[in-house]
């Protein structure tokens, strides 16, 4: 309190004028910072905002369709709804069949229920010729699916501006009629298989990667330069090869007429009539996704190795620990960091894998990320990719946040 | 600065020309069949209106097309689609609506254009391009005794062996419910009716399920068209499932195959044109389009590739022209999906069913592979 305050030359407290200099750091600091906080925000925050907003929204129907879900509020969802809702629903729909705005609905709703596009097609070209009053009678004239409640069940559950029922389908859950969460019919449960054998191929692919890559991996960190130079290149050829080029080459040489069976027939393993099938099973997926992504297991694993100095493994030896003690209490521990970023990388790069175990995989080769695709591509349900894949990136979030629990994310270490 | 600002000046008007509606950008599949349409009828339509025409390979489906439409900077003016591509499309608002017969130029003889074509289109934005098929072929040299039913396909007592198939549900519902006892006829709906019926998807799919099942038999599920010719090629399946201009070609290529014509699926691909695309405007992509499906066009582009031209008419120019394949020594009608001798009992492909039905048929195929 009573110490005297410093001054500078010009007179203002010496803390002033620092703040001030330092301000202008700062400011110049942030101006360097901008543009790749700029870049982010582009190309990661905006597309990831819009992808989560996409996977919810659904005002788009609610603003066709006002008149329709007000009555619908009152129906009950047991029997068909009365005359007044046929009548909002030909209020609604008249105008967007003169117009010819009907057709984003006849998408919107078939994602909801197959057999809304057909019937809705089919009530556009005759409602045109409705008479007034009795527009139930007509419409069920028009169309069965004006007959069936289910499809009313349908309609009203797209009423909410914004709804979370996309996420819900990507666990094979769905709303009845009395909005109770229940699970789709048996023969359609098709989503928790596929996430279950997304985890399991790259779970193991993790695991084979790990496997192969330690040992290559301390072998290059080891070796003489003139050496492991030459074996380093081995491991970036093919990181350099394209994906689909090492996918189709592993096409060749694991089919049944290809030169792996026709060593092994060679060697007795198998007879000639019955060769064993390595490809179009999930065989095929691990041995190409493995080596597919085993160098993204290699580099952070030789970049930690490097590091770690040679003399460590003498002393542990020297203190009387044998070469397998030394190397679990002394070399493995070290290596945790590099063991750790590679596990990461090829578990989240083989997680939206799809390519390579379409094509090597069969009937096992069907992953979540092809159903993505499958939706981004072909059925225009932008929404529902939009929720998968925002169930993918918390997944993947989640194996992150794992992995801090477990490890320490300080631990994890690329070079 | 001088400089800087005459360099900027000659880089936006590089610019400007590059992105100026000129060229008519017109998207396909790529390969061997974009090649038949550039040949066939892409560049004698340019050489004929004076105005440029550019391929652009895609993998199909709409995304790329939304995309550039909600961007606000639409760069594609024609698509080669499905069928359920084109009702879709015509839905959304993506694509124009025809006035057929005054947007089409009529047969040589005077035929209206919606008279030439073989059948109605799908929707009120489609044009037809070609007609190809979904049928099957075996390897003769890995093959005792000749298959020539649709059952034969199924029949693994007979014919032991894996079987290569399609990886969706498309096509491979069809040929089962047609193995399972439901005769097409000439093109009946009577498939897709009992498809539709309560438990058809089951019954077709319980017919696939027993055939991958089967230890005679088995299914390697293929997904890119090239597939099916190499894996009877290469002896990793004994029969497979496929487009027939692939397997014309591996033929060609001298590929001991054979294809097999009975219920086989009549498939269609479209041309639509986009709207407000960057020559909607002026005109020009429509006259290209116009020139494109014209007698001569259709017939042009089956020099090059075995699909069937959509005009009655354009059937006539090949068969007087024989031998119409461009190494000039193969006739070409007999390979055409459309010819007599292929058609004694055919499906036809019914893009409203899988519009409606395709996502939860998708859903149940997905399962069923599962449980393989």
């Amino acid at each position: 309190m009573s110490q005297e305050q410093i001054l500078s030359s010009d007179g203002i407290p010496l803390e002033l004028s620092l703040k001030k200099a330092e301000r202008k750091n700062k400011l110049r600091a942030l101006l360097l910072v901008a543009p790749l906080f700029l870049f982010l925000l582009i190309t990661y925050v905006f597309p990831i905002g819009d992808m989560l907003f996409r996977s919810v929204d659904d005002r788009m129907i609610t603003q066709m369709l006002p008149n329709t879900f007000k009555s619908l509020e009152k129906w009950d969802g047991k029997e068909l709804p009365g005359e007044e809702t046929y009548e909002a629903f030909y209020k609604d729909f008249y105008p967007l069949a003169i117009n010819k705005e009907s057709g984003k609905l006849y998408q919107r709703l078939n994602y909801e229920k197959s057999g809304f596009s057909s019937g809705l097609k089919t009530t556009n070209r005759k409602i045109k010729n409705f008479e007034q009053g009795n527009y139930k009678e007509q419409f069920m004239k028009a169309h069965k699916i004006w007959k069936d409640v289910e499809y009313w069940t349908a309609m009203k559950n797209t009423a909410p501006n914004f709804s979370y029922a996309k996420y819900l389908k990507g666990f094979d859950l769905t709303f009845d009629q009395d909005r109770n969460i229940v699970r789709v019919d048996e023969d359609r449960r098709v989503h928790i298989t596929l996430w279950l054998r997304t985890l399991k191929v790259a779970f193991w692919v993790t695991i084979f990667c790990f496997i192969l890559a330690y040992p290559i991996s301390h072998l290059l960190a080891t070796l003489p330069m003139k050496y492991s130079n030459l074996l380093m290149i081995c491991v970036l050829l093919p990181f350099w090869t394209s994906l689909l080029v090492r996918t189709s080459s592993w096409m060749v040489l694991l089919q049944q007429q290809g030169p792996i069976n026709d060593l092994i027939v060679f060697l007795g393993l198998a007879s000639d009539d019955n060769r064993p099938e390595l490809m179009y099973n999930v065989i095929g997926t691990f041995v190409a996704m493995t080596q597919i992504l085993l160098p993204f297991m290699v580099l952070p694993l030789y970049s930690v190795m490097k590091t770690i100095s040679p003399s460590l493994m003498r002393a542990g030896k020297s203190l009387g620990g044998t070469p397998l003690v030394s190397f679990v209490k002394v070399y493995f521990p070290l290596t945790i960091p590099g063991i750790g970023a590679g596990c990461l990388l090829v578990f989240i790069l083989s997680i939206g894998y799809y390519i390579t175990p379409a094509l090597v995989g069969g009937a096992s080769g069907s992953l979540i990320s092809n159903t993505i695709a499958y939706h981004m591509k072909s059925s225009l349900d932008w929404a529902f990719a939009s929720a998968l894949g925002t169930m993918l990136l918390v997944g993947v979030l989640t194996i992150y946040w794992i992995y801090n629990k477990l490890v320490g994310i300080d631990n994890i270490k690329l070079g | 600065m001088k400089k800087l600002s005459k360099l900027l000046l000659a880089l936006s008007f590089v610019l400007s020309v590059a992105t100026s509606a000129f060229a008519v950008t017109v998207v396909s599949w790529g390969g061997a069949y974009t090649e038949s349409q550039k040949l066939g009828y892409g560049d004698p339509t340019a050489a004929k209106l004076g105005v440029p025409v550019d391929w652009v390979d895609y993998t199909g489906g709409l995304s790329e097309i939304k995309a550039q439409k909600e961007a606000g900077k639409i760069t594609w003016d024609i698509m080669d689609v499905y069928a359920r591509d084109t009702i879709i499309g015509c839905d959304e608002g993506i694509f124009h609506e025809f006035d057929f017969d005054k947007d089409f130029s009529p047969a040589p003889d005077g035929t209206p254009a919606s008279e030439d074509f073989f059948t109605s289109m799908p929707s009120k934005c489609a044009v037809g391009n070609i007609l190809y098929s979904w049928n099957y072929a075996y390897n003769k040299n890995n093959v005792k005794g000749t298959p020539s039913t649709m059952g034969d396909f199924f029949d693994t007592k007979k014919f032991p062996g894996k079987r290569a198939i399609y990886t969706g549900a498309m096509s491979n519902i069809e040929f089962a419910i047609t193995a399972d006892g439901v005769n097409p006829g000439k093109g009946s709906d009577l498939t897709y009716r009992k498809l539709m019926a309560d438990g058809g998807i089951d019954r077709a799919m319980d017919k696939i399920k027993a055939l991958c099942q089967d230890p005679n038999g088995g299914c390697v599920f293929w997904n890119a068209g090239a597939q099916p010719p190499e894996l009877l090629a290469n002896g990793e399946v004994v029969m497979a499932t496929g487009w027939n201009g692939r397997f014309f070609n591996a033929q060609m290529e001298g590929t001991p195959i054979v294809q097999v014509w009975d219920a086989q699926i009549l498939d269609y691909e479209y041309f639509a044109l986009v709207k407000d695309g960057p020559n909607y405007a002026n005109g020009d992509a429509m006259k290209v389009l116009r020139e494109m499906t014209s007698t001569e066009g259709l017939a042009g582009s089956a020099k090059y590739i075995a699909y069937a031209p959509w005009r009655k008419s354009s059937i006539d120019i090949m068969l007087a022209g024989e031998p119409w394949f461009k190494d000039g020594k193969t006739n070409m009608v007999p390979h055409m999906p459309t010819a007599p001798a292929n058609t004694k009992r055919y499906i036809l492909m019914n893009p409203e069913f899988w519009a409606d039905n395709n996502d939860e048929i998708n859903e149940k195929w997905e399962a069923m592979k599962g449980t393989l």
